[in-house]
């Protein structure tokens, strides 16, 4: 048989003489393939729902405001009224005075432009010559007579009505004259009075001085109070809650008309602050409700006495309920003002300051909480001799003290003075006080801190929200936080235009809606359903299948693979064979 | 013209004497201007017959209409006045209670039974003065308020399912009225402290200094009620004022001293009433009146059965002793002591349906101070024994059927006998017909079919069009609605008993709705039932200070009488809370092995294993391969073929089966061993 010999020995171990089948390699990996498809579709279905964030425009926001610093236009006019000198130069010297001043400033930066008239009766004098915003004044319409040395308030009204009184610009004034006296007026001016010997550049440098300490930063002290403290809700709305507290009514109880205080004190600083806060009033008289600190008898004074280190313990958080406002909103900023009537066994009761001195307001105040103050009766007998325990009403004259030291203790809280001088480095100013509690003056400062402050705060929570956001893959977001972030963006932009154009009311109103957009945002109660569809509980549902099933396919589809190519090599060996043999 | 010039110089005396009043002296409380603020405080103090005493604390606070409510106050609590002005709320009551209230001993038919007993747990209506469509807005916002007023879990009442809104059977019947419960709310010193905080003193003075928290919750009752009320129209432009009326009952357990124990012989401490005093039952005195309330008063009301009692055996001992007691000094207490000497004595005005009258033994606040404390005690000298007046039909309710399917509810009333005393004008009266009205609550998993209701009276079944006058129906929606039932019923006088049954399913509940106690059941509220043909009120003789007391003039509102029934726990079909995952589980499993194996199957290639396996045969025999394949042909319904070859090193592969085996075993043993 030699044909037979011929054909090659065919050892099913090594080779084999058909090509290796496709059909059940096509089918498994059909199979696997078709997983791999399906998994996009299981994914979607998994999904849940996030409203689109746009987290660049977030971004954005943030980086714009930490890098280019906010722009309030400021306009200066410093007028020197008998001066003959170069309004030029006098301008450039005040110039290189302001920035010697500004150097050191915060976020909120502020782009001024200053101009200076000099009015020496016969000649007017102004630098820079075309100024850009139309300037009311003219010059000979204010002389040196006009400044009466003992009624501030007149000359005040004089220059009210000489520079108008709605002017956004701040302007000083400087006059020869006997008496010197440098005062900063309720409107935006101030005027200064020097003596004939004082030279130019001094009365110079003290009107960079007023500009830039008093019409800019509001008159305050560095480090008393800071900036970032401000008491308002995040809501913009702020509730005044006043409570007379009687600390022990056996022995005596007063009670106050609190109605007409409201109407006639209040009323005029609540609406002059309306661009900063919506403040609503309210008021309650609390009974039995003791300090929580010790005082002790002073011989030398008659009187107790509690001093400053007493303070932090003197509010009874346990007696004295001094509850939340229904009435307010969810995030109002309620400020809680005390009047404490001690009881008969501490009757006087004074504070005494560091110094050794008893304090004039006889109150303190407490950051973002309110104030407390002390109240003692006219006359410190108690009337037990006559059982009936009569309400006595607090006079008149002693409520209204008491809210002048209120309106003191608010104007701290919001970080101004509450005595009416400044003294700066260079001399000493009156402040005309104003009837409603703010000048116009320290009313635009409020507003340029507070548009600063909120848009800050906005672009802060903002940017948290999108980290978190972020970095919680599974977190539901509803349309609803989607929408509010978008018009707190819209706000945001609107109170920056705004601002730059010097709309200090329209900025601080849309910054206020910004701000309270973003923390609605960021409190949404939907945002606490994150915990309760996690990456773990999918995993958990899924895994008893995906796991048995995905190992039989991928496992199936390696072997036909292997044992596809396997199969194929002893074909091919064989088909080496043949090609050799033949 | 003279009438018409009087009024107005009357009316501009008026405005003129105001008008100084607020600037010269503004907020002087002293003068009866009616523009102030009021607070008054009152004690009721009542023994009851089955030993145990009734103390009532009821406070007022009124704030008269005034632009500045909810703004300004100066004694009333300011939240409250806020909650009013900011819901609109027109009438409200907030009741927290633990215990129930016993109505067969402690009676049914007087005011305090009759509105100040309340259902356990939380329950809560409100009134309002909005718009139809802005009532459920309104409650659902003040559910949420008062939860946070009263750290309590209320504003679980704001979910559709758990309230419902009676149209008439509830009393203030208004289209705007809103009724909830929760009957497992538990009740605590968490909700006492802000409620005491709503009272100008606190509990630092005045009466409230008795709320000793030990003392009154280990009472047998406890009931802390608010209820306000704001008149005037409501309306935006104009104002209204508000009352608030705080009220507290509670029922304790007077500790009998010991040494006056033992002196008694024992056949007389049997009956004998234990004595009682402030400082034995509260462990506190009333050390002066609270300042700033205008009346402060304490109260001791023996009842009507107690008197009618007492007469009775002072007429004995007047026969028998014949001491000479004339019927004037019959209050001068033969048969008890009271430690304190009353300042008034208010006697009830004799009602129509009852023999006798009450007694209020009144105490002025005002004359007790820090020195001189009031420790008002009682100290009985002779037996009594007295039954307290109850409602005409006392009232129950009970679950019937077992299972987890289906039950029944049934609400049985059953004839007191005392009922026979007021109403033996009219009993012979054929026609004489007793008003029941029946106000029922159910959540919506407990589903009643209303057409199953039957009645019975005096164990007779009856057609339920004979009885029921009246009856509206809201059945319940699943999840969304509880069903509501109110039902006027008109009994025959002389009916003993009537019941009226109502057949229910239990429903299911998604594995979300169960509450975290699952197994305990769920709770059924109350059902209300009111006989408003009789009014729980007494009556007292026109005088200033009945007037002026608000308690006593409580206590002379026309009120329907009015009871609660049992709260009805049922049990529902609870399922194995880990059962969502499990079944998830092994149906993937399932699912896997089903891919697993059809994958197998597919892959499989028959005639190459077969050949394999020929392969292997002429290799190797063991017992267990030839039972094997024997098997598998016998499976695959082929005839088996025999190896061909006998086995040759069949003494090796079982070898190597045994040292598989061993080391598996080990293995195994090993594992045991570290892990035990």
């Amino acid at each position: 048989m030699p044909e037979i010999s011929e054909v090659p020995e065919l050892d099913p171990k090594i080779m084999r003489k058909t090509k290796p089948g496709l059909k059940r390699l096509f089918l498994t990996h059909s199979v696997l393939f078709s997983f791999l498809l399906g998994f996009p579709f299981l994914w979607k279905s998994v999904e849940i729902y996030r409203s689109p964030l746009p987290f660049r425009e977030i971004d954005s926001l943030s980086t714009h405001l930490r890098s280019n610093t906010l722009l309030f236009p400021l306009h200066f006019h410093a007028i020197f009224i008998g001066f003959d000198s170069d309004a030029d130069r006098l301008r450039y010297s005040i110039l290189s005075e302001i920035s010697k001043l500004t150097s050191q400033n915060l976020k909120c930066f502020n782009n001024y432009s200053l101009s200076v008239t000099v009015d020496s009766g016969s000649r007017c004098l102004r630098a820079p010559i075309t100024s850009p915003h139309s300037c009311p004044y003219q010059c000979g319409s204010i002389t040196a007579i006009d400044f009466d040395p003992v009624d501030d308030v007149a000359v005040d009204e004089r220059l009210g009505s000489v520079f108008g009184r709605k002017i956004k610009e701040y302007s000083v004034v400087v006059v020869k004259g006997e008496n010197e006296r440098a005062v900063v007026g309720k409107y935006r001016h101030a005027w200064m009075v020097v003596g004939g010997g004082m030279e130019v550049e001094m009365a110079a440098m003290k009107v960079a001085e007023v500009l830039v300490k008093v019409f800019v930063n509001g008159g305050r002290e560095e480090g008393s109070i800071r900036t970032e403290f401000m008491p308002v809700g995040a809501d913009g709305n702020i509730v005044l809650s006043f409570n007379l507290l009687n600390a022990d009514p056996r022995d005596w109880v007063y009670d106050w008309d609190f109605q007409k205080i409201d109407e006639t004190l209040l009323a005029p600083m609540i609406g002059a602050l309306g661009p900063v806060a919506n403040i609503s009033v309210e008021s309650q008289v609390l009974y039995h409700t003791p300090k929580a600190s010790f005082s002790y008898w002073n011989q030398k004074l008659e009187s107790h006495v509690f001093s400053t280190k007493d303070l932090p313990f003197f509010v009874n958080s346990n007696e004295w309920h001094l509850d939340t406002s229904i009435a307010a909103g969810g995030r109002s900023k309620i400020l809680q003002f005390v009047v404490y009537v001690p009881s008969a066994k501490e009757c006087p009761l004074l504070l005494q300051l560091p110094n050794g001195e008893i304090s004039k307001t006889n109150g303190f105040i407490s950051p973002m909480w309110g104030g407390v103050m002390v109240w003692n009766p006219q006359s410190c007998l108690k009337n037990s001799e006559n059982k009936t325990t009569a309400r006595h009403a607090i006079p008149l004259q002693d409520l209204e003290n008491m809210f002048e030291v209120f309106i003191g203790q608010f104007r701290q809280l919001f970080g101004f003075r509450s005595v009416n001088v400044y003294a700066g480095g260079s001399g000493i100013w009156n402040l005309v006080p104003s009837e409603r509690g703010f000048t116009e003056w320290e009313l635009d400062v409020l507003s340029r801190q507070h548009t600063c402050f909120n848009l800050h705060s906005c672009a802060t929570t903002l940017a948290s929200l999108s980290r978190l956001v972020q970095s919680l893959p599974r977190m539901i977001i509803m349309d609803e936080i989607g929408k509010q972030v978008k018009y707190s963006l819209e706000a945001a932009k609107l109170a920056q235009s705004n601002a730059s154009i010097g709309g200090y009311g329209f900025s601080t109103t849309s910054s206020r809606q910004a701000r309270s957009l973003a923390e609605d945002a960021f409190f949404h109660p939907s945002i606490m359903s994150v915990s309760y569809y996690s990456f773990e509980h999918c995993f958990a549902v899924y895994s008893p299948f995906f796991l048995p099933v995905s190992m039989h396919v991928v496992l199936a589809a390696l072997r036909e693979l292997k044992r596809y190519k396997q199969e194929k090599a002893k074909y091919l060996a064989w088909k080496a064979k043949a090609n050799a043999s033949s | 013209m003279t009438l018409l010039q009087r009024p107005l110089l009357v009316l501009l005396l008026l405005v003129t004497h105001h008008l100084l009043q607020c600037w010269i002296a503004f907020g002087s409380v002293d003068e009866e201007g009616q523009k102030q603020e009021e607070f008054n405080e009152e004690l009721l103090l009542k023994p009851l017959p089955d030993r145990k005493v009734l103390a009532h604390f009821h406070f007022q606070s009124s704030a008269p209409p005034s632009t500045s409510n909810g703004r300004h106050h100066h004694l009333f609590p300011k939240a409250i006045s806020q909650l009013v002005q900011k819901f609109r709320v027109k009438e409200m009551e907030l009741s927290f209670t633990q215990g129930r209230w016993n109505y067969e001993r402690w009676g049914g038919f007087d005011p305090i039974a009759s509105s100040n007993a309340k259902p356990p747990g939380v329950e809560l209506w409100a009134v309002f003065d909005v718009p139809q469509h802005q009532v459920d807005a309104s409650w659902k916002n003040l559910t949420h308020a008062l939860s946070g007023l009263f750290c309590a879990s209320i504003n679980f009442l704001e979910s559709t399912s758990t309230y419902s809104a009676p149209e008439w059977s509830f009393p203030p019947s208004s289209g705007n009225l809103r009724y909830g419960t929760l009957p497992r709310e538990a009740v605590c010193t968490e909700n006492l402290t802000p409620w005491l905080k709503l009272l100008p003193c606190r509990d630092k003075a005045g009466l409230a200094v008795l709320l000793d928290r030990p003392s009154i919750y280990r009472g047998f009752y406890h009931s802390q009620r608010l209820h306000l009320t704001s008149t005037g129209s409501g309306s935006k432009g104009t104002d209204s004022g508000i009352i608030l009326n705080q009220a507290l009952t509670v029922v304790l357990q007077p500790i009998q001293p010991n040494g006056l124990r033992a002196s008694m012989d024992h056949a007389s401490e049997k009956h004998i009433q234990p004595s009682w005093s402030l400082s034995s039952i509260f462990g506190k005195q009333v050390r002066g009146r609270c300042v700033l309330a205008k009346s402060s008063k304490v109260y001791l009301q023996l009842d009507r059965g107690l008197v009618a009692e007492l007469k009775r055996i002072h007429k004995e001992n007047e026969k028998s002793v014949a001491n000479g007691l004339t019927s004037e000094n019959f209050w001068s207490y033969p048969s008890f002591e009271l430690s304190a000497n009353p300042d008034r004595i208010v006697i009830e005005e004799n009602s129509l349906h009852s023999k006798s009258s009450s007694i209020l033994y009144n105490f002025q606040v005002e004359k007790y101070s820090e020195s001189e404390p009031l420790d008002l005690g009682l100290t009985w000298k002779i037996p009594v024994v007295w039954l307290c007046q109850s409602a005409p039909l006392h009232s129950s309710r009970f679950l019937m059927g077992s299972g987890n399917e289906r039950g029944a509810i049934a609400i049985s009333l059953k004839s007191t006998q005392l009922r026979e005393g007021f109403m033996g004008a009219f009993a012979d009266n054929e026609r004489c017909e007793l008003r029941v009205d029946v106000f029922q609550v159910v959540p919506w998993y407990v589903k009643v079919y209303f057409h199953s209701l039957q009645v019975f009276i005096d164990q007779q079944p009856k057609a339920v069009s004979d009885v029921i006058e009246k009856i509206h129906v809201s059945p319940s929606k699943d999840k969304v609605s509880p069903g509501m039932m109110e039902m006027v019923l008109k009994l025959p006088c002389r009916v003993k008993s009537a019941a009226l049954t109502i057949e229910f399913d239990k429903g299911f509940l998604h594995i979300d709705e169960y509450p975290p106690d699952a197994n305990q059941g769920f709770d059924i509220p109350s059902a209300i039932i009111s006989f408003p043909n009789f009014h729980a009120s007494m009556f007292f003789l026109e005088d200033g200070s009945v007037n002026k007391s608000p308690l006593l003039s409580k206590f002379q509102e026309k009120s329907p009488v009015m009871s609660y029934t049992e709260v009805l726990l049922v049990p529902l079909t609870t399922p194995d809370f880990s059962m969502p995952y499990n079944v998830i589980t092994i149906t993937c499993t399932v699912f896997a092995l089903y891919f697993g194996s059809l994958l197998n199957v597919l892959r499989r290639r028959i005639a190459e294993e077969e050949r394999f396996l020929k392969d292997k045969a002429t290799k190797k025999t063991g017992q267990l391969p030839l039972l094997l394949s024997k098997l598998s042909a016998k499976l695959r319904g082929r005839p088996w073929e025999p190896p061909h070859s006998p086995p040759s090193t069949s003494f090796f592969i079982s070898s190597k089966l045994v040292f598989k085996v061993i080391l598996v075993a080990g293995l195994a043993v090993g594992w045991q061993y570290y892990f035990s």
